[in-house]
């Protein structure tokens, strides 16, 4: 080969291969600071249980909430809820940088196991309102369409006192199970109960079969966010507040 | 005179000449070659790649993409081809630049000729698009005294569907095959576009204005609802199921739907 044709064929795969490692660079930079490490819980399998089909599935339970105070979901850090100030360098570390936002905590991740019956326990102490859309006041997707709130089953909540709502659903691929449910939440008093941080809430326990392995994102549809998009903006268009992932593993 | 004087070619002379050179015979034989290319993909390949159609609309939207790739295909052929005669013809390693070759200068009729049939082919997709159009709102408008209306609402990110006729709410889509539908799509939020693809119509969800299509579906079987138009957070998975089953498993999901309280999953 010529010294000349020699040189350009080195300066060929330098230059290719330093264009591949500075764009690599840049991604995996880039990944590492857009990346949001969501605190994770994963279902608890208890024995079995017949379903509706008549099948018997793993049992699996899994608990979680929803607060007006991202402090006090612990989904954004730890700290002592009963001392830290709203809008002190304290609470800082534990409120995600957004004091007045609500969140879903302490978990924002979900991770179920396949082919299971999930029971889910919410236990949620916001404040609320009217929906945007009526339908998600309906209990969808769990079984017997129903969700068991402070001990009554319901099939729908009043749509104009929702607190929030857990709205499952999944990635537009053919490659896993459906899997869709909507529980609506019913909106809680704005005064703390006495000696507590928090009000009294409602505890909401729904129960609904995984398909396959997947991934799938819930989010409220509640317009919790500020005025902007009908109330979809700021929380709502955020992940780990009022969003976040399931996996079915 | 001058006895000896040399005749200016004819413009066919020219032509000839123009023809005979090397590089012009092997731009048009390349020309030719991708043309073809671009014919047998969009006459056999790209109607493999495209979704199942499911009702006369996607028919048609698929035999525009066909056959609008097919017209383009020689306008396609020759870039390619100038660009691998070009390609080929590069200057290597230490070779001496070549002269510059004569200056183009603009030519009236090949400018007309180029000219008049991009227009023509820019008429052609109007034309066809407007036939099609036309076709399918007055077989719709036919259609809609008979119609069945489903109410599509579209909100950040998730679809609903109810039928004000049956007094059924639900997450997926459920129709009749052969039986005439007519979409009322409004938005909750922000902008989205209701698509369910194999059915071949698309429009805009917007807040406060409701915009209608119709179509008919006239094949069993899966589609997908998708949201066509970025819409936030988590658009990518703005998406739901949709079924075409006869008219008897219809009734009988409409009755389940009505046994559980009038919303079904």
């Amino acid at each position: 080969m010529p010294a000349t044709k020699g040189k350009t064929v080195v300066g060929l795969v330098v230059t290719v291969t330093l264009s591949v490692a500075v764009l690599a660079g840049v991604g995996v930079l880039l990944h590492g600071h857009s990346y949001y490490n969501a605190p994770t819980e994963s279902a608890t399998v208890k024995g079995t249980i017949v379903g509706p089909d008549g099948k018997t599935y793993p049992h699996a339970f899994i608990s979680d909430g929803i607060f007006g105070d991202p402090i006090d979901s612990q989904a954004h850090g730890k700290c002592n809820t009963l001392t830290v100030q709203e809008g002190t360098p304290a609470a800082a570390a534990c409120d995600g940088g957004h004091p007045t936002w609500p969140s879903y905590g302490p978990y924002t991740h979900l991770v179920l196991p396949a082919h299971a019956y999930v029971t889910m326990t919410l236990h949620v102490y916001d404040s609320g309102g009217s929906l945007n859309v009526p339908y998600y006041a309906s209990v969808v997707g769990t079984i017997g369409g129903t969700a068991n709130y402070d001990g009554v089953d319901k099939a729908s909540i009043d749509p104009t006192a929702v607190q929030h709502t857990f709205t499952l659903h999944g990635v537009p691929t053919s490659s896993q199970d459906p899997l869709f449910v909507n529980v609506p939440l019913p909106q809680s008093d704005d005064a703390d109960a006495a000696g507590s941080p928090l009000p009294k809430g409602h505890t909401v326990t729904f129960s609904f079969i995984t398909g396959g392995k997947g991934n799938y994102v819930w989010n409220c549809e509640y317009p919790c966010g500020d005025t902007s998009y009908q109330g979809f903006g700021a929380v709502m268009g955020s992940t780990g507040f009022m969003s976040g992932k399931v996996t079915v593993i | 005179m001058d006895d000896h004087e040399e005749l200016a070619p004819t413009p066919g002379q020219r032509a000839g000449k123009f023809l005979k050179q090397k590089d012009i015979i092997q731009t048009i034989a390349l020309g030719l070659f991708f043309t073809a290319v671009f014919v047998v993909l969009g006459l056999w390949f790209y109607p493999k790649w495209m979704p199942e159609a499911m009702s006369k609309e996607m028919v048609g939207d698929e035999g525009i993409l066909k056959w609008f790739t097919v017209i383009s295909a020689p306008i396609a052929g020759i870039v390619l081809a100038i660009s691998a005669e070009s390609f080929m013809n590069r200057r290597k390693g230490n070779e001496p630049a070549t002269e510059d070759g004569a200056g183009i200068k603009t030519h009236g009729p090949v400018v007309l000729i180029w000219s008049a049939v991009s227009g023509l082919f820019c008429v052609l997709a109007i034309v066809w698009g407007i036939v099609e159009m036309n076709t399918w709102t007055s077989d719709a408008l036919t259609n809609a005294p008979h119609a069945l209306v489903v109410d599509v609402t579209g909100s950040q990110w998730a679809w609903s569907f109810e039928y004000p006729s049956l007094g059924v709410t639900s997450h997926d889509l459920y129709l009749p095959v052969g039986v005439p539908v007519q979409f009322n799509v409004v938005s909750a939020d922000v902008n989205h576009s209701f698509w369910p693809v194999q059915l071949g119509v698309k429009v805009d969800a917007n807040r406060l204005e409701t915009t209608v299509v119709r179509t008919t579906p006239d094949k069993l079987g899966h589609f997908d609802v998708k949201c066509a138009e970025l819409c936030g957070l988590y658009h990518a998975y703005m998406e739901t199921n949709g079924e075409v089953v006869t008219q008897a498993n219809f009734n009988n999901w409409i009755a389940t739907a009505k046994a559980n309280g009038g919303t079904e999953s």
